[in-house]
């Protein structure tokens, strides 16, 4: 749905490069997640595509059509930096939102309550924001960024400033929307999102990116064939057969179980039944490293 | 262009929804005039009555010295002075006792020195100064009468020269004094409306990029809208309700002046032929109406034309700078060295306007009121003394040409100090966003 190619973005004549040789692919009706650091460019990058800012060198397309100002209300953004209007309505806000983006009154009045029921926050319709709390003043920002139906959603750290219910009313809606059509482009810290929503991500680091792919495969490229074991009914000499067999590591006792890990590029299934042969089974877990210890990892080399 | 017009809708309603506004264009001319009678009215309510006691041994002054509204002369005779000066704390119906000498050879000065006031209250200095004068006066008149000149004769000394002065290339009757006073009032009351709306409303859209700019709206609006029609959306939104703030003014001024002079003119007719001087001696009210009658007489149509067409496009060209500045910073306190690029041309033009005043046709006030920095506030000054026609449209020409420029180059500074936080903005740095 929206190709970067070689995107350079510089600031400060040049000086400063926020932004070089940044490619990448999103899926139409997926849910992309952009990792990275404070200052590696995911802000840059956005901008770029809500066309705020113009990129030095690169192109982008959006739906195979060269970005354009058309484009601009197809496209839903919601800032780190969250802002609305104090001294307003609600109501206010949401219908000269909407009707910059392109909607007729009547639309945005529709789909605001629409909205409205699913948030549930009918009651708000009146209220200046400055006497909402700054939970319900999010949520009035995510109904503003999606009022007018985008085609793309791009959502920078959507989760901050949402309690946990909340956060997860809008993880919610954000799926929905997902399987509805809408692609959503996710920028965030927050490793366990990744985790739980995202269909695709890519990691930025000092302006360039680092990796991409689907989740699931950038785990799995990362993952270092450990397994977590813990075994009853067995004793220290099996123990020390398996230990000659296997790189044993973090080994601690507990009630009779001992709990370890084990590193193994071999057949898993010659290993299970070494184990099985060791003892009686109780966990058998491969360590699949977290999006976390991914980031961590990918910056680091 | 939709997107403008959406931008000025909600900064007008914003603006004139809020209660302020509304009290402050309805009320205002109210309160001004309320404000006006009052203080009036503590003048007069103010004024007191005193009374004096005259111990005249010059002789001079017996018959003389009359009695005024504020001053009550009871000429007592000499032989109660002493009595009178030790009682005079206590005397109720006496304020004070003046004590005037004998006339020594003609000795004036002598006589001047001599002359005491007694009082037996705090008496103000106008209070003091019409005594004076008072004594004074006849003074002048005995010592003329010294010289041996007829009474009669000096008052014809004394007379105003009453100059009537007719400026043939414009009108076919004599202006009056009144019409002329009229106009450097009108002249100076306009220049400094202008001079605070231009000010006041300037520094509203400064303050509203601020605000969008510190509770971040600015970058969901940009997404939305380009910067340019932000700006402009803003700018004009806040134009919008000067106008309309104007414009109520305008005709609550107007309609008074009608109705005023509806009452001049049934007036008028009900004067016998030869008596119109009269008028001029007439109370307030009366004044009004005339004031209104020589209002309505000017071109005011063309001046308030003028008016509005400069203070519009004066408003454009300053409020752009306002905007670009409040883009360049982060906060207010930043914004006050910036500022000056827009006042110091203003109060130039302010103030250079006075000379205006003086010489309507001069070559100050042609150049004032042609270049841009100063021709909205002068140009306005001048108008209603009657400006030649190629001059106004010589200077809406360079107004609208360098308005223009100036938005063109505000935008330039707006779309790039929005969405920069955390930058002390020097001027390079802003030029570098100008060029760029």
């Amino acid at each position: 749905m929206l190709k970067a190619e070689n995107i350079k973005k510089t600031y400060n004549a040049g000086k400063k490069i926020a932004l070089q040789d940044f490619s990448i692919d999103v899926p139409t009706a997926s849910i992309y997640g952009l990792l990275g650091p404070n200052g590696a460019g995911k802000t840059s990058f956005i901008r770029i595509i809500n066309q705020i800012t113009q990129a030095d060198e690169g192109k982008v397309w959006i739906d195979g059509q060269e970005l354009n100002p058309e484009h601009i209300r197809n496209i839903g953004y919601m800032p780190e930096e969250r802002g609305l209007y104090k001294n307003m309505t609600v109501g206010d806000q949401l219908l000269y939102f909407g009707e910059l983006k392109g909607m007729s009154r009547a639309e945005a009045l529709s789909q605001a309550k629409f909205w409205f029921e699913q948030l549930n926050i009918d009651q708000w319709w009146k209220k200046k924001l400055s006497e909402l709390s700054k939970g319900m003043a999010q949520k009035i920002q995510f109904v503003v960024t999606v009022l007018h139906r985008p085609k793309l959603l791009i959502l920078d750290e959507p989760f901050s400033g949402f309690d946990p219910v909340n956060a997860n009313l809008i993880k919610d809606q954000i799926i929905r929307l997902k399987n509805e059509g809408t692609t959503i482009i996710l920028s965030t810290h927050r490793m366990e999102s990744v985790e739980e929503m995202c269909d695709f991500v890519a990691l930025i680091n000092n302006s360039k990116k680092v990796l991409d792919g689907k989740v699931f495969d950038v785990r799995e490229q990362f993952k270092q064939n450990v397994f977590s074991v813990v075994l009853a009914d067995t004793n220290a000499e099996s123990l020390e057969e398996l230990t000659r067999k296997y790189q044993i590591e973090n080994m601690t006792t507990n009630n009779g179980l001992f709990h370890f890990e084990l590193k193994n590029s071999e057949n898993q299934n010659i290993l299970l039944q070494d184990l099985v042969k060791t003892g009686t089974i109780r966990t058998f877990n491969e360590k699949i490293p977290s999006m976390n210890e991914v980031f961590i990892n990918a910056v680091q080399s | 262009m939709k997107n403008i017009y959406l931008i000025t809708k909600r900064e007008f309603l914003t603006q004139v929804k809020k209660k302020s506004f509304i009290i402050l264009t309805i009320l205002a001319p109210l309160l001004m005039v309320g404000f006006g009678v009052l203080i009036g009215f503590m003048f007069k309510a103010n004024e007191a009555e005193y009374h004096f006691d005259v111990v005249d041994k010059s002789g001079l002054f017996a018959g003389q010295l009359k009695s005024t509204k504020e001053i009550t002369y009871t000429f007592v005779p000499e032989n109660t002075e002493n009595a009178l000066v030790k009682n005079l704390k206590d005397l109720n119906g006496t304020d004070g006792l003046l004590i005037i000498p004998e006339l020594k050879d003609t000795n004036f000065d002598a006589l001047e020195s001599g002359t005491k006031l007694l009082t037996n209250k705090k008496i103000g200095m106008d209070t003091k100064s019409l005594v004076s004068a008072d004594l004074s006066n006849i003074l002048k008149k005995e010592k003329i009468k010294q010289l041996g000149i007829k009474e009669d004769r000096i008052v014809n000394l004394d007379k105003n020269f009453k100059l009537i002065s007719q400026n043939v290339t414009e009108s076919d009757k004599p202006e009056s004094d009144l019409a002329f006073g009229i106009k450097t009032a009108l002249s100076m009351g306009l220049m400094y409306v202008v001079f605070m709306f231009i000010i006041i409303y300037g520094v509203r859209v400064m303050r509203s990029v601020l605000e969008e700019k510190n509770n971040r709206v600015v970058e969901i609006i940009i997404s939305s809208v380009k910067p340019f029609e932000l700006m402009m959306g803003k700018i004009l939104g806040v134009t919008l309700v000067a106008l309309t703030q104007f414009i109520v003014w305008i005709a609550m001024t107007v309609t008074a002046a009608i109705f005023l002079n509806t009452g001049f003119s049934a007036m008028q007719k009900n004067i016998p032929a030869g008596e119109e001087g009269v008028l001029k001696n007439l109370d307030i009210q009366q004044i009004a109406t005339e004031v209104s009658h020589i209002l309505l007489d000017m071109n005011y149509v063309g001046i308030i034309g003028v008016f509005v067409f400069f203070f519009l496009f004066g408003y454009i060209f300053y409020s752009s700078m306002y905007a670009a500045i409040g883009s360049a910073v982060d906060n207010e306190t930043e914004t006050q060295q910036f500022t000056l690029f827009a006042v110091v041309p203003l109060m130039l033009g302010l103030y250079g306007s006075f000379t205006i005043m003086n010489n309507p046709d001069g070559p100050m006030a042609f150049w004032l009121s042609i270049i841009p920095f100063t021709s909205p506030v002068a140009m306005i000054a001048r108008i209603p003394f009657g400006v030649p026609l190629w001059q106004i449209l010589l200077s809406i020409f360079l107004l609208i040409a360098s308005t223009l420029l100036m938005v063109f180059i505000a935008s330039k500074i707006y779309r790039v100090g929005i969405l920069m936080y955390g930058n002390k903005a020097t001027l390079k740095e802003i030029w570098k966003w100008v060029r760029s």
